[in-house]
């Protein structure tokens, strides 16, 4: 069944009556109206390659100065048959097709008589007018339209109407046991109980089913599992996606809202108000403000690039994420696709995405505290008398060092004839001594040549040990049995990247990286040496990076057993690495035991003031994103092709002009800050006479009742998503979503106590060769679980699901990270994993076994509708996870608490019915001969555990 | 361009669970069920293993060096390079690049020589790759848009820069289908050292279904979930898979018209297959010794060994028909630059002298086996990476920035033109000169061979039908045989 195009779309046939009835240029006496009657085929036909952007073959046919450029025949005025435009235009010879247009259609006789005439008369192209590409659907389009008024009062006349014009009808009433599933699963995305469906089953009162909708629309599950959709919607993700994909561990206060708001049934102008711009209209009230952590809901790009072009473009594709994200999720508008030019198929200018581009301008991604002000005070209060006295605690501080540094410099003219040899060299440092015999030879470092007061985190590429006598070897090897041991940097996901055994693996390049002091060569047997040589950056011929990080002061130690360790050579006599090194040393040498306790005393009060405030408890840091006043500044332009660098003319914050004619419009002049940019917008969106925003909501709430949307693409209501199914019942949903201020829980009911939800799933073939997707709804369309409440399903039938809401969520992988993030899933899921998925911590890009199998939504992208997929993969991981192990496990002890037959009592809740006979014969069987885990793992896997009739 | 009439008969191919009218078991998979690759009889659909029109290529196998493998040091000889080593990049003396200033060019640490019978100049750090290059169709003009491993990495995969997009390897997948039912029809082979970088993204569905991303497998690495429990016995899981075929086929006989309880059951017997086929593809015992010294999975060099067994793994898998292979040597970016992967900030030299090693002999290998095989004949070769390296050194540096503006890539193998060096950077190397060629022609090539139209193969996702060469493309036939 498809559903026509023809309505909304009378203007893209395109051919204006008044032209087509001129059949002969002869019939013109005078006067082509350019704007009137050739502008608009040539913007049709035209200018969707020969734009300022495309500029194909290097034929632009925007303005009067393009076209009339100087030595170009594209227009001759006065005479037609030497213009190249009329000519590639049209054909040769009579029936031909003509050179032009390479795609879509030639223009039509008409119109090639009427663009003849134009250039005939002279070609006149008023300076002023800037043609452009003509999108496909314009103003006229039938989303943009005001709502309608209704033929119908209620859902199920709607679809019965839509029913009768194919000769078809609804199925009768599923029976109860179906319903109750059906609805509990909806509202609350968990299985009913098996006490709850025999309840209902039995219930004589005519009102059972209204009291049943209301009874879970009032249970907090339904946040939950509504909740979830949303998030799909607004792309909210719990890492920052990218290379770096950095995990936000402090994004949940805001899937804690959502929750919370469905379950309060906020209204949802109010909602999305608070999305766009809950900062400005709810400062200081933390529960408002978190909605504005949308715009920082989405993954960007955190790397940092020194490239000033580089950069610019990464920011415009952070604003451009926001843009696109607000634009899909309320109001079904694919902003995002007018980013380098016009919109092609809507009437959404290049000019309206940079009008959003200054509106968003000020976001940027981060974290800040989130508290009412009197939190805030209360804090400042607490911290204002610790932070006086540290300042003069670092007063005293500097004091004191200043004197003492001015005192050891005195003594400089002697250590600097103690300091004999040359500095120490990163490229190679070389110590000799006496030979010792000796099994273990340690480097232990007493300065960084990158921080004098810091010992701990040199590098080594190689360490050398020599033998004594007369053919020295190299004895600290690994290849010979040496070993070395030392604290170094790692990795998880690959062990020994910057391990001490790459000082002796005799080769350069790879470096030991030492988080410690010391760097512990093991010979494989006492031996006796003179000689150690070593380096960070040997043969380097450009060593100054901190990849070379070395040590400045250090000693060579031997011991025969590891433990008792003697001093066999040191740097201290050699020439300090800087200034700061050399006043280190003369401190150490110098200081007095007197100035040595006065300094350290200092410290010691510094820190203990220092710990006083970290004790002050810190207002909670929300991922909410801050407002920078210097991105928001203007003045803001269009981006020609979408590049940063190509400036075209100038932009304000403003509505977008395609419902120009239908909602209010404004224009904020240029220095009107940030936060009523976002105001202005937000109220726009949720304007009365917005009918796009009331549409796209009502349409999603259709979306998750039925599986599928009266226009079945939830973020796009252009001319590139589906037309809808029913558009006056879209219209009626809108309508009745607005009289009910916006509030969704009233809309629900008005849906679920439809015949059309109510009827049964079953199959028909008349109706089936009709309407094979039952987008008619002769059916109620039956579905599979989600992701979501497939694990959530598992886990309450086996009696495992923890119910505890909001607060961080759990992990299914294990976080790594060395400089980028590394997401492993776990092979084993414990109890604290046992919360409903929603608390799930999803990171973007990571594969969660069950969840992203069964088509859980990636976060980088709004997604609207999820997919239904069935895969191998599935199989496996449902049969072999160890979750499933567990939970047959728990299946079977629930069975066993619950008590009676296992099979029965395993059916029961499961299914919510009892086994027929065959059930019950071949489920004992395999009781018998394999234990009830055997069973249990079987029913788990079962199809009808997660497809719903 | 798709009607939005499309975008039901879209949907009905797209998902499986939606899409099945009495298929087979192998479609449920997508799979391929006409059996001459050419007849053209049968009109295109997603998955139906026919290409838009007949194909040189049945399979891929793409081989990502991640970090920004150098085009210079490796692939295009620069003697202009040589001659002006030290003195700075006329015109852009003052260059800020992505990790900052840059100092003057820097020639390349070892000599080239010329390889082959064309003779092509070729790093003689790559003695074994050398042997090959009268195989290999050389793009030595490309350009991506962006200078960032995370950014360029996907976009190298996915024709777009930012995440959320399918891979080159799910599209195929999507377009036709798998060759077996019982491997997967694409899989991803990271590195020992850890998953490049932007990690998973690399081999994403994107929006396509959930059955077109790369199944992760690796010969350190098996397929995960792919063993029976530990604890559950042979009998035990015959007895479970027998109740649960009990359950699902009384469950869908109820429900005959639901095709998608059908694919279930498929579903679990095509894992069953798997769980047979995987592990046998992974044994390497019946390789003779002569091919494991020629891959060099017995090398002393672990990372060399273990990226040799993960290329004799890849040559397995495109045997048994697993349609498209991608496969990693190196990395992300470490906290040291250059160390896991090609990243060769700072010390260029030392970082491909470990580096080159590793990837050498193994890629050689597979493509002499793949060749002698003759699997070259319908075997697509890609080799890529995301971006280049400037000419210059970074400032106080020996190793070089992220360079987006020119670089190579390379293909060879299935209807690929061998020995062919198509487009050019400047004498240094900077920039992109003759031809320049954009990730999306590249993409646009592949795909023809594949025999696919780059601009037909769609899908519609949040306002657009998108595809795998975004709104641009061009097949390169300068590099068709």
């Amino acid at each position: 069944m498809n559903f026509p195009a023809q309505q909304g779309s009378r203007n893209i046939a395109g051919v204006s009556l008044i032209t087509a009835l001129f059949l002969f240029p002869g019939a013109f006496a005078e006067g082509v109206d350019f704007e009137k009657e050739i502008k608009p085929f040539l913007e049709k036909k035209c200018l969707g390659c020969h734009n300022p952007n495309i500029a194909k073959g290097d034929v632009i046919l925007a303005g009067a100065g393009h076209v009339f450029a100087e030595g170009s025949e594209l227009i001759v005025r006065g005479d037609a048959l030497k213009s190249d435009l009329y000519l590639v235009a049209t054909p040769a010879e009579p029936g031909e097709i003509p050179e032009m247009p390479e795609e879509g259609d030639a223009l039509t006789d008409a119109e090639a008589a009427l663009l003849k005439t134009w250039i005939d008369e002279g070609a006149v192209w008023p300076d002023e007018l800037v043609l452009h590409e003509a999108s496909k659907s314009d103003k006229s389009w039938w989303a943009y339209q005001p709502l309608s008024d209704s033929p119908h009062q209620s859902i199920d006349a709607f679809i019965e109407a839509g029913l009768r014009k194919e000769g078809l009808a609804m199925n009768p009433p599923a029976d109860r046991r179906v319903l109750i599933r059906r609805a509990t699963y909806d509202l609350t995305g968990l299985p009913p109980t098996q006490e709850d469906v025999t309840a209902f089953v039995n219930d004589s009162d005519p009102d059972a089913y209204p009291k049943l909708i209301d009874r879970l629309l009032a249970s907090p599950r339904y946040g939950e599992r509504w909740g979830r959709h949303w998030l799909d919607v607004v792309r909210f993700g719990e890492s920052k996606g990218y290379e770096r994909n950095v995990i936000i561990d402090n994004a949940w206060p805001f899937r804690d809202y959502v929750i919370d708001s469905i379950n309060d049934d906020k209204p949802f102008d109010q909602f999305i108000r608070e999305h766009v711009a809950g900062d400005v209209f709810g400062a200081g009230d933390p529960e408002v403000e978190i909605g504005s952590a949308f715009l920082v809901g989405g993954p960007y790009d955190d790397v940092g690039n020194k490239d000033v072009v580089a950069a610019a473009q990464i920011r415009a594709n952070t604003l451009d994420e926001i843009i696109s994200a607000t634009g899909e999720a309320f109001l079904g508008m694919t902003i995002g696709c007018a980013r380098c030019h016009d919109h092609k198929f809507d009437p959404i200018s290049h000019r309206d995405y940079y009008s959003l581009y200054a509106t968003f301008s000020g976001v940027r991604h981060n974290s800040r505290p989130l508290a009412s002000p009197e939190a805030t005070a209360a804090r400042e209060a607490a911290l204002k008398p610790l932070n006086a006295e540290k300042v003069s605690l670092a007063a005293t501080l500097k004091k004191l060092e200043g004197q003492l540094n001015k005192r050891v410099r005195s003594k400089l003219p002697d250590y600097e004839k103690r300091w004999v040899r040359p500095k120490v060299s990163r490229t190679l440092t070389e110590e000799t001594f006496a030979p010792v015999r000796a099994r273990f030879v340690r480097l232990v470092s007493e300065a960084l040549d990158t921080n004098p007061n810091n010992a701990a985190g040199f590098r080594i590429d190689e360490f050398e040990i020599f033998s004594s006598g007369e053919n020295p070897r190299n004895v600290a090897l690994l290849s010979n049995g040496a070993t070395a041991t030392g604290a170094a940097r790692s990795i998880e996901d690959f062990p020994g990247a910057y391990g001490p055994q790459l000082a002796i693996d005799g080769k350069l390049g790879a470096r030991f990286v030492s988080t410690g002091t010391d760097l512990t060569i093991e010979l494989p047997e006492v031996t006796e040496i003179d000689r150690v040589v070593f380096s960070s950056g040997r043969n380097e011929e450009t060593f100054v990076h901190g990849k070379f990080a070395f040590v400045a002061d250090y000693r060579i130690e031997v011991s025969d057993d590891g433990k008792k360790w003697r001093e066999v050579a040191h740097g201290r006599d050699r020439k300090p690495v800087s200034a700061s090194h050399e006043m280190v040393r003369l401190r150490r040498g110098e200081a007095t035991r007197e100035e040595t306790d006065a300094i350290q005393l200092a410290k010691s009060n510094l820190a203990a003031v220092d710990r006083k405030i970290a004790a002050v408890p810190a207002l909670p840091s929300v991922w909410l994103g801050t407002r920078s006043k210097a991105d928001a500044k203007g003045p803001f332009h269009i981006f020609l092709g979408g590049s940063p660098q190509k400036k075209g003319e100038r932009v304000v914050a403003a509505s977008l002009s395609t419902l120009s004619e239908v909602a209010p419009l404004y224009e904020l002049a240029p220095e009107a800050d940030e936060a009523a940019r976002r105001s202005a917008l937000a109220d726009w969106i949720v304007d009365e006479k917005n009918p796009l925003s009331l549409r796209v909501l009502a349409n999603r709430i259709w979306h998750y009742h039925f599986g599928t949307g009266i226009v079945e693409t939830p973020n796009d209501f252009g001319y590139m998503g589906g037309r809808p199914s029913h558009p006056e019942l879209l219209d009626f949903l809108a309508r009745r979503l607005q009289e009910n201020g916006w509030k969704l829980k009233p809309m629900h009911r008005e849906v679920m106590l439809s015949k059309a939800y109510q009827q049964s799933s079953t199959w028909n073939d008349a109706a089936g060769k009709v309407d094979g997707e039952s987008r008619l709804l002769w059916r109620f369309p039956p579905r599979r679980l989600s992701a979501e409440e497939i694990r959530d399903t598992v886990l309450a039938v086996s009696g495992q699901l923890d119910l505890k809401m909001g607060g961080p969520g759990f992990r299914l992988y294990k976080f790594m990270q060395d400089n980028v993030c590394t997401y492993e899933p776990l092979d084993e899921h414990g109890p604290e994993t046992y919360r409903r998925a929603v608390y799930h911590q999803n990171a973007r890009a990571s594969v969660v076994d069950l969840m992203t199998e069964f088509d859980q939504a990636d976060c980088s992208f709004s997604t609207p509708k999820r997919s239904e997929t069935t895969t191998p993969l599935q199989a496996l991981t449902l049969l072999n996870h160890q979750f499933t192990m567990d939970m047959a496990k728990g299946l079977a002890a629930a069975i066993g608490k619950r008590g009676g037959n296992p099979v029965t009592s395993a059916f029961e809740l499961a299914y919510q019915r009892a086994p027929a006979a065959e059930e019950l014969a071949q489920s004992e069987k395999v009781i018998n001969e394999h234990g009830i885990e055997a069973f249990c793992r079987a029913l788990l896997n079962s199809s009808e555990l997660i497809y719903l009739d | 361009m798709n009607s939005p009439l499309d975008l039901t008969r879209r949907r009905f191919f797209g998902d499986v669970s939606t899409g099945l009218m009495g298929a087979g078991l192998i479609q449920l998979l997508g799979g391929e069920y006409v059996s001459a690759a050419g007849d053209l009889t049968v009109k295109w659909s997603p998955g139906s293993g026919k290409p838009h029109f007949p194909a040189k290529a049945k399979r891929v196998l793409q081989i990502f060096c991640p970090g920004a493998a150098s085009h210079m040091d490796l692939w295009e000889h620069k003697p202009m390079l040589e001659k002006m080593d030290g003195k700075p990049l006329p015109g852009e003396e003052n260059m800020v690049s992505f990790q900052g200033k840059n100092g003057p060019l820097m020639r390349s640490p070892w000599a080239f020589q010329p390889a082959g019978e064309s003779g092509k100049m070729f790093s003689s750090m790559l003695p074994h790759m050398a042997q090959h290059v009268d195989d290999i169709a050389f793009f030595h003009g490309m350009t991506s848009k962006t200078n960032t491993h995370g950014p360029g990495c996907v976009f190298v995969n996915t024709g777009h820069a930012t995440e959320g997009f399918p891979s080159a390897g799910a599209w195929t997948s999507y377009a036709l289908g798998s060759l077996t039912d019982n491997l997967p029809t694409y899989v991803a082979l990271p590195d020992v050292r850890g998953e490049p970088p932007n990690g998973k993204a690399n081999w994403s569905n994107g929006f396509l279904p959930a059955r077109h991303q790369a199944i992760v497998m690796a010969a350190h690495q098996p397929i995960r979930n792919l063993e029976r429990p530990e604890g559950v016995s042979a009998a035990e899981e015959r007895g479970t898979r027998g109740l649960l075929d009990f359950f699902n086929r009384r469950h869908a006989s109820m429900r005959p018209e639901e095709t998608e309880l059908q694919a279930r059951i498929s579903a679990y017997e095509l894992a069953a297959k798997m769980q047979m086929s995987a592990p046998e593809v992974s044994n390497f015992a019946s390789e003779p010794k002569h091919i494991h010294q020629l891959y060099g999975t017995d090398s002393n060099n672990e990372l060399k060994a273990a990226y040799a067994r993960n290329c004799l793994l890849s040559r397995r898998l495109l045997e048994r028909g697993v349609r498209y292979v991608n496969l990693y040597c190196a990395s992300r970016a470490s906290g040291v630059d250059g160390l896991l992967n090609w990243d060769a900030h700072k010390t260029l030299k030392h970082d491909y002298e470990r580096h080159c090693p590793v990837f050498d002999q193994p890629t050689a290998a597979l493509l002499t086996d793949l060749k002698q095989r003759g699997m070259l004949d319908d075997t697509l070769i890609l080799w890529t990476t995301e971006f280049g390296r400037m000419p210059t050194r970074q400032e106080g540096t020996a190793g070089r920035d992220h360079n987006p503006d020119g670089f190579t890539l390379w293909m060879m193998g299935a209807g690929v033109k061998g020995g062919t060096s198509y487009g050019a950077t400047d004498d240094f190397g900077r920039r992109a000169e003759r031809n320049p060629t954009s990730v999306w022609e590249y993409y646009s090539t592949v795909l023809h061979l594949l025999g696919l139209d780059y601009e037909k193969l769609s899908w519609y996702h949040n306002g657009l039908d998108r595809r795998l060469t975004d709104v641009h493309g061009k097949v390169i036939r300068q590099v068709l045989a």
